[in-house]
């Protein structure tokens, strides 16, 4: 197939055409939230609307922090979704290589569970969760939030992790443990090999408990307990919407997901080929 | 450490495989697979989602659940939301993955970018859209004016619309996901099929129709599978989109309604019977297309 039409030839041009449109329905709303969040009160609402703030400000930034809790929610939110990312990948890397390098009874068992656990989408387990964890004391707490998302994140994390550890070859780790104990050849070889799975792995756990709304609703009720998600929503609904104050929230709210995104880029295609992403 | 681990290591190999996956079992089974099963047993009783009492009234809680007209009322909603989200994020996804495979400049960034709905917080994406579509101030309702389709601004949360800005909504949110999936197989393809198709004299639509197609079908199996049983079982995009909106009856999907019977009625065993409703169609759903697919398959 001939790709290289030249940019003035009639394909490449619908080739732009149609970039530009996908730019735009893609792009455009995130710009115009961020353009809102720079604009003064009066200039959100005048029309024309202008594209770019005639007045830049802070002001809905000073706002955002001092007249609501949002700092508070950030702190909950870095809290929950690192200690998930911790938890989930102490526990799956273990056990992705154990799936990998071991030979026993139900091995093939367990891989097939860890697919059949795709079918539980959040809003069928969270009920009897929610009983369970009212009874555990665990209601309105960090620890439970994290728990939560750890059951959540395990099954694709097990996945995507045993693909990576089933890519690097037996050979390898056998001829380290000659000079070794298999721990050491774990630690010194198999490990640095699968530290791009590992930091996939977890970006993708990061990205599932930062944007979690649902489980975060049903069991946090104190205010300052509340993650981004659900702190944002409620702003939202509280009363008289600021638009202003909400998209400056909105921004600071995907800050951390693009810049973890763009560190992960690369990684996105072959996580999404084991079932990384999910939702 | 060293010698509690050489202890360790002079286990049978099958021990130690088992023992490094004990920890993560235990926590599926647990967390996942308790209380799922806690969820179909809460189902068989009359049971309040706060105060521990509980009555055993057996398959009431599911007769009841087949007579309420609203549980039907939305599963046709929930049906009517997830078939045309679906739709649409396979057109626009599979549209923008071939041109995605393009070579232009700018591409590899342009990559990044379209993915990027798809990671934000749900949150974000709806209220990005409530302002697009804001009724007085949205820039959406002054461009369509501006350009004179609509006399008056259109009330995008109001009764009419809100079902369609539901899923304006899901679609930027989610085609991404269709993208990544039909781009990876796509870069797969050999270049060799196409070169033969062009021999053959096929024009770019016959290309894309008797080549390009059939190698996609593996890939948008999977793809319609994972996206429905999401798609279906979605909770925050229409439950985020209700709020502060008097029409959160017209999008009020089964997710939505699960939701509500339990967390604003304290009825759990009645969410529970409807989660368990929705397991099983779904299963149901799942083995049915798959048979349906192995016979295509075959033909």
């Amino acid at each position: 197939m001939n790709r290289s039409s030249g940019l003035l030839s009639p394909r490449g041009q619908v080739l732009m055409f149609a970039a530009l449109a996908l730019l735009a329905f893609t792009a455009f709303p995130f710009a115009w939230m961020a353009s809102t969040a720079l604009k003064p009160s009066r200039e959100i609402f005048v029309t024309p609307p202008t594209l770019w703030p005639t007045h830049v400000t802070l002001d809905n930034l000073s706002r955002l922090f001092a007249e609501t809790r949002f700092l508070t929610y950030f702190r909950n939110s870095l809290t929950v979704s690192f200690a998930t990312v911790g938890l989930t990948l102490l526990v799956s890397v273990p056990a992705a290589y154990g799936l990998t390098r071991f030979r026993f009874h139900g091995r093939e068992t367990v891989a097939g569970l860890i697919l059949f656990t795709y079918m539980f989408a959040p809003i069928m387990i969270i009920i009897p969760f929610y009983v369970a964890m009212r009874f555990l004391g665990l209601a309105n707490t960090h620890l439970g939030l994290i728990l939560a998302y750890t059951a959540f994140c395990l099954p694709f994390s097990l996945w995507l992790l045993r693909t990576f550890f089933q890519s690097i070859p037996l050979e390898i780790e056998e001829a380290a443990r000659i000079d070794g104990s298999r721990l050491q050849a774990v630690i010194h070889v198999v490990l640095p090999l699968a530290l791009p799975g590992v930091v996939a792995t977890g970006t993708f756990t990061f990205i599932l408990a930062w944007n979690d709304y649902i489980f975060a609703r049903v069991l946090l009720s104190a205010d300052e307990m509340k993650t981004l998600p659900v702190g944002i929503a409620d702003l939202y609904n509280a009363s008289v919407v600021d638009w202003g104050m909400i998209m400056a929230a909105g921004v600071l709210v995907i800050a951390p997901v693009a810049a973890v995104f763009v560190f992960i880029q690369r990684f996105l295609v072959a996580g999404w080929g084991s079932g990384g992403v999910k939702g | 450490m060293p010698s509690a681990n050489s202890e360790l290591f002079r286990l049978p190999e099958a021990a130690v495989g088992i023992l490094l996956i004990l920890p993560a079992i235990l926590l599926l089974l647990s967390l996942t697979l308790y209380p799922v099963l806690y969820g179909v047993w809460i189902s068989f009783f009359n049971k309040h989602s706060f105060f521990p009492q509980q009555t055993f009234i057996g398959f009431d809680n599911y007769i009841s659940l087949l007579r309420d007209p609203e549980f039907w009322a939305s599963v046709w909603r929930g049906t009517v939301y997830a078939l045309s989200t679906i739709a649409l994020q396979i057109i626009l996804g599979v549209a923008a993955a071939l041109l995605l495979n393009e070579v232009f400049p700018g591409r590899n960034i342009l990559r990044g970018i379209v993915i990027f709905p798809y990671v934000v917080p749900t949150v974000v994406a709806v209220i990005i859209w409530k302002w697009l579509l804001n009724s007085q101030f949205g820039l959406v309702n002054y461009l369509i004016e501006k350009a004179g389709l609509v006399d008056q601004p259109i009330s995008f949360m109001g009764k009419d619309w809100i079902m369609v800005s539901l899923i304006i909504v899901s679609v930027w949110q989610f085609f991404p996901f269709v993208v990544i999936g039909v781009l990876a197989r796509l870069q797969t393809i050999p270049d060799e099929l196409y070169d033969a198709a062009k021999v053959d004299g096929g024009n770019a639509w016959q290309r894309f129709v008797y080549v390009t197609l059939p190698q996609l079908k593996s890939v948008l199996f999977v793809i319609v599978l994972l996206r429905s049983i999401w798609m279906f079982t979605k909770f925050d995009t229409p439950w985020l989109m209700i709020q502060g909106g008097g029409a959160e009856t017209y999008i009020r999907t089964l997710p939505i309604y699960t939701y509500m019977r339990t967390f604003a009625y304290y009825e759990a065993g009645l969410g529970s019977a409807m989660a368990v409703v929705m397991f099983l169609a779904l299963a149901g759903a799942a083995v049915l297309y798959f048979r349906i697919w192995r016979r295509e398959e075959n033909l």
